[in-house]
């Protein structure tokens, strides 16, 4: 008993062991505790991402087991689909590789991309459709039921608008704006899917995709980031008109004479091209839309300023990537960081008003915005998919979901009559007016974004038609292409009157 | 002392009935008593381990029927001879326990065996040719080697529990096991083989091993006794620097040494979870010991300082933390593991698949290489689901509750200490392990006590259940009182042993 | 569902159940241990009450909480030291047996007395006896905490 006291008198012995021990249990509680949540968090919270990861081997399990769903247009065509082969894995099959941007592929050798990847889970039937059905998955002696997945996207329309762009490299995209169902998302040049699906060509092919300098993997409806150029002179309207900044009826007395002297900001001249048509009175919101006036433009962001400028631009979905079914980058109004309100001083806030500066934006923000001023003011979220129906006949519908409300429904009706004049106003035929779709009330902008080092500026058109009763917004891009009037304007014109078309004919 | 004397009572009552001569029976079964008595063997009945044992076999019996049906798409039992031979071994320690008239704690065993009666599930179930040895001419794969082992292992815990009767031999030779300590890392350093970059293993004559499992047991024992030696010193001493009170420096010696032993573990068997293991242990041990948390804050100022210069120099170590800061960033090299680990927990979740239903290879792939080794935790809990995992977690805790138990109720500080330890070493690493599982802590390679697949992490760990067995005797080394006078001075005497080691449990009692 | 997938999955939860209901049994020991200690080594089986003490030690008036063995006597090594001129270094032992209390006198030079009469051997005496050893009164109470059955054996 004694021995162990180092020789001190008993009574003058170190502290009692208990109450450490007491403390020791304690602490192992709590760290079991937090092993016991760390299981929660993988097993109970995580487990759906995780069981839908296409590394996860249970995937891989699965398409051994059950043939992936299909994945068919918004009338029921097949744009994708799995043949069985005898003695070998299933392949997937692309009837249209148009859809190639939005279908993306499933390929043994590479995995997944685009809808195949996104919604991986719900085709190869891990992830089930009807409530507590995930839950009793694993009772079932067949666990797998595959969904075919319902698109908005109509095959013609796509195929038309892949077609309308020829050889030129860009992006269409339609929305039918009053529900953020994606009519069409096209993206050239494009892949063909089958062949990343063939474990036969894959390897080649892919290294062929991977060597084009056009980057035909690249998603330039959703990744590509562009210089807008005059296009972008409708969210400076949304800026400016929503915060108060300006009415409909401003105008800038100076402005005409600032044809010839330039309109110095800062030490920097903005200049409107030399071809613009000229008016010898100061030029209110409507007039300098219709002949998209630089000048304009660059006094209205400054009256805006910094603050609202970047604001306004949030609410439109700017400065984060659009939350959407397939990956998307962010669109800028600035670089950011600098002093001036995020930007850099007045001289780049009056170049981001025309769409200049360092203003980027993706075709599919572009849309966004014109769906947003054809609706009245509200963003409605994009969205591929109509609707999942499984095997078994479970059915779930996806709805549509407000994005935000951008704007108020006076200064999407102000903008939406700006449009309607940038189309069929006296001077239009020189800008959007080869958009008009004969017999409707067409809404629209042209933009002809200028680029550093000498390269052909693009060619650029946002807009919606009918502008009274909107069924379909459309941003198009034509890279390099020229200007805006003479590319993208004619393409949008005529997807919109096929649409339209389509539709009528039902 | 009165449990004996009131079971001395007992047979004197049933003496007395022998003399009235009424029942044949008892009669018998009374002199069959006396005569083992006079033997020196007093045998006394362990009920609730009984119990607990024969739950323990039930559940493992249905489980096993579990995986052999779902194996053979039929209801069956399947091959029972490996189950039966493991709940025979436990059957045989739990005879000889009772005839060894032992008063040990009656819950740990069957926890234990709850343990590695899941291990001998698992390693039936994984794909068999993980793990192939060849012994005396005939080839043994993962499921018998593990049978031998956790049988070996049990018959080594049952040896120490009935033969540790003293612990001086543990004691008064701390030194020398700390020189065994050492030796046996030098032993590493030598003779080691590097397997998955971890220099683990040395190879005598046709044994393998992994010596640092045994060094933690023999670790421990050290540091028991020096701090049962020096704790009064310990906790009462200081010396201040600056506003600080540091412990008195000459006592600081050992700490440092110990945090040396650590590096070097990890610098010679570039062995990360040993050496972590280690410096947790000595650190909870220590303010047990002192209650005193300026060691603990020193001890983990060291460690991390240590931690940081070992990231900064060793490639083995930066590449672990690595893998658990962002084991995507190589999801098929370093991190392909943890990921397939995640998936698995993730597959299983709260129900699990069910025992042989989870997926430890599709076609020739296997998901997670190390399944019967480091993520042996992972294979279980995507099994048995969450909450198969929660009671493997519970059962670790109630090894600890009976741990620090013992602790609690030891005769002298370094029985207390040493069962603290011992305790220690099996409930951390566990929760190491299976932390790193669950990626909450860096993946490091130590096994999961009892049920991951190997010899020496079962031997060593038996050896420390067998210990904690033990010291759960209070019988064990109590110091014979000095001789006195008379009976009424030994009485006297005797009263403050008894304090110390009153509160007679129900459970090793009854 | 078919019948054989569902008797396997009876027999993975019942696995399961098992494996709870284990951990269960395993709890209740563990809770019991953790009652009988708190029962046997938290409440006292009795207390001794001093009622008189000339010489200060045990002080009057104080309540000396009793273990299952205690012994009085003037020498420092007895569980209550009693500082009396006429009590013996060991002088008497009262023990705690089978529910009953013995006093039993260690053949001390001036006895010791049970509510006045002589202790000879051992003798077994309840709660609110006198016990006295030379000038020293001590009466046995029933501890103030209602004491449960404290050894359950």
């Amino acid at each position: 008993m004694t021995t162990s006291r180092g020789g001190l008198p008993a009574g003058a012995s170190a502290p009692g062991i208990g109450t450490a021990l007491l403390r020791v249990g304690l602490a192992l509680v709590i760290v079991y505790s937090g092993l016991v949540l760390g299981m929660g968090w993988w097993q109970v919270a995580q487990a759906g991402p995780l069981t839908n990861d296409p590394g996860n081997p249970l995937v891989l399990a699965a398409e051994r087991n059950a043939p992936r769903g299909r994945i068919v247009d918004s009338r029921g065509q097949v744009v994708a689909m799995s043949a069985k082969q005898p003695g070998a894995e299933p392949v997937r099959r692309y009837p249209h590789p148009a859809m190639a941007p939005i279908v993306g592929y499933k390929s043994l050798l590479f995995g997944t991309g685009g809808l195949e990847n996104s919604y991986d889970g719900q085709l190869t039937g891990l992830q089930q459709l009807g409530p507590g059905d995930q839950l009793l998955r694993k009772f079932r002696s067949d666990p797998y039921d595959p969904s075919e997945l319902h698109l908005s996207v109509d095959i013609r329309l796509q195929e038309a608008a892949l077609k309308a762009l020829g050889s030129d490299r860009g992006a269409v995209v339609a929305i039918e704006p009053t529900t953020g169902r994606i009519l069409a998302l096209v993206s050239n040049p494009t892949y063909d899917p089958n062949q990343l699906a063939d474990p036969a060509t894959a390897r080649a092919y892919l290294d062929t995709l991977r060597a084009d300098k056009a980057s035909p993997l690249l998603n330039r409806a959703t990744q590509g980031r562009y210089v807008p150029g005059s296009v972008f002179k409708m969210v400076t309207a949304i800026a400016a008109l929503d915060s108060g900044s300006i009415a409909p009826e401003t105008t800038y007395a100076d402005q005409p004479k600032q044809y010839q002297t330039g309109f110095r900001v800062a030490g920097f001249d903005v200049h409107d091209a030399p071809r613009t048509v000229q008016l010898d009175h100061p030029l209110n919101f409507y007039e300098a839309t219709e002949v998209s006036c630089n000048i304009y433009f660059a006094h209205v962001g400054l009256d805006t300023g910094p603050a609202n400028y970047v604001a306004w631009a949030a609410r439109l979905g700017f400065g984060a990537p659009i939350g959407f079914e397939l990956p998307t980058a962010a669109s800028q109004v600035t670089g950011g960081g600098g002093p001036f309100g995020g930007l850099q001083d007045r001289v780049e806030l009056a170049n981001a008003a025309y769409g200049q500066g360092e203003v980027l934006v993706t075709p599919l923000q572009m849309a966004l915005v014109a769906a947003a001023i054809a609706d009245g003011g509200t963003m409605m979220a994009p969205r591929l998919v109509d609707k999942l129906v499984s095997e078994n006949g479970n059915v779930h519908a996806v709805d549509s979901q407000v994005m935000s409300q951008a704007m108020s429904g006076t200064t999407a009706f102000a903008i939406t009559k700006a449009m309607e004049r940038a189309v069929n106003g006296p001077f239009a035929a020189g800008y959007a007016g080869g958009a008009a779709v004969p017999g409707v009330l067409t809404a629209g902008k042209s933009g002809t974004a200028q680029l550093a080092g000498g390269k052909r500026p693009h060619s650029w058109f946002i807009g919606f038609a009918p502008a009274g009763d909107p069924q379909i917004a459309i941003a198009v891009i034509a890279e390099n292409a020229g200007l805006g009037s003479q590319h993208a304007v004619p393409i949008a014109g005529q997807l919109m009157q096929q649409y339209l078309q389509l539709a009528g004919s039902g | 002392m009165t449990s004996r004397a009131s079971a001395g009572g007992g047979s004197d009552a049933a003496r007395g009935r022998i003399a009235k001569g009424r029942d044949d029976l008892a009669d018998r079964v009374a002199s069959a008593r006396s005569t083992l008595w006079r033997a020196g063997i007093r045998p006394r009945p362990r009920p609730r381990e009984m119990l607990l044992l024969g739950f323990a076999a039930l559940t493992l019996l249905i489980g096993w029927v579990s995986l052999a049906s779902f194996r053979a798409g039929r209801v069956t039992t399947g091959d029972l001879g490996p189950l039966l031979t493991y709940l025979g071994v436990l059957v045989a320690l739990h005879a000889a326990f009772v005839i060894s008239g032992r008063r040990m704690d009656q819950i740990l065993l069957p926890v234990t065996a709850m343990l590695g009666g899941l291990s001998l599930l698992v390693m039936s179930r994984l794909p068999q040719d993980l793990v192939v040895q060849t012994i005396a001419g005939s080839r043994f794969q993962l499921a018998e080697l593990q049978l031998l082992w956790v049988c070996i292992g049990f018959a080594l815990l049952g040896a120490l529990a009935i033969l540790v009767r003293q612990d001086g031999w543990l004691r008064y030779y701390k030194y020398t096991w700390a020189a065994v300590g050492i030796l046996l890392l030098l032993l590493v350093f030598v003779l080691g083989e590097a397997v998955n970059g971890a220099r683990l293993s040395v190879t005598i004559g046709p044994f393998t091993g992994q010596p640092s499992e045994l060094l933690k047991v023999i670790l421990v024992v050290f540091l028991a006794a020096y701090l049962a030696d020096n704790r009064a010193l310990l906790a009462r001493q200081s010396t201040r620097i600056w506003r600080l009170n540091v412990p008195p420096l000459p006592y600081l010696l050992p700490m440092l040494a110990m945090w040396g032993i650590a590096l070097a573990v990890v610098i010679v068997q570039r062995d990360l979870g040993a050496a972590l293991l280690l410096f947790t242990v000595f650190l909870t041990l220590l303010y047990v010991a002192t209650r005193r948390f300026s060691y603990v804050a020193l001890g983990t100022v060291l460690f991390l300082v240590g931690a940081f210069v070992l990231y900064q120099l060793f490639g083995h170590v930066r590449t672990r933390v690595d893998i658990w800061l962002d084991p995507y960033a190589d999801p098929l090299g370093a991190g392909y593991q943890v990921i397939r680990a995640l998936y698995a927990f993730g597959r299983g979740g709260i129900l699990g698949t069910g025992l042989g239903a989870g997926l430890p290879q599709v076609g020739s792939v296997p998901a997670i290489p190390a399944i019967h080794t480091d993520f042996v935790f992972t294979g279980l809990a995507e099994e048995l689901g969450m909450l198969g995992g929660i009671a493997i977690c519970g059962l670790y805790l109630v090894i600890a509750e009976r741990g620090l138990r013992i602790a609690a109720r030891a005769g002298d500080e370094f029985q207390a200490l040493l069962a603290t330890g011992l305790t220690l070493v099996i409930v951390i690493q566990a929760a190491l392990i299976i932390g790193g599982n669950l990626k909450l802590v860096p993946l490091t390679g130590i096994t999961l006590p009892f049920v991951s697949y190997g010899g020496s992490s079962m031997l060593s760990n038996a050896i420390v259940i067998g210990l904690l067995l033990a010291l759960s005797d209070r019988g064990l080394g109590r110091v014979v009182p000095p001789p006195v006078r008379s009976r009424s001075a030994r009485d006297a005497a005797a009263v403050p042993v008894r304090e110390a080691a009153s509160g007679d449990s129900g459970v090793d009692a009854q | 569902m078919d019948t054989f997938t569902l008797t396997l999955w009876i027999l993975r939860l019942t696995f399961v159940g098992l494996i709870y209901g284990f951990f269960f049994l395993v709890i209740r020991a563990l809770w019991r241990d953790l009652r009988s200690t708190v029962s046997t080594a938290g409440t006292p089986l009795g207390r001794l009450v001093v009622l008189a003490s000339p010489e200060g030690q045990p002080e009057a008036g104080t309540s000396i909480p009793l273990d299952a063995v205690t012994t009085l006597g003037r020498d420092v090594n007895n569980t209550i030291m009693v500082d009396d001129g006429f009590v013996s270094a060991d002088h008497s032992m009262l023990t705690f047996r089978g529910r009953v209390w013995f006093l039993e006198d260690r053949r001390s030079t001036n006895g010791t007395f049970l509510n006045g009469q002589p202790v000879r051997g051992e003798i077994p005496m309840g709660y609110g006896d006198e016990i006295q050893l030379g000038g020293v009164r001590l009466r046995l109470e029933r501890s103030v905490t209602p004491e449960r059955d404290g050894r359950r054996r």
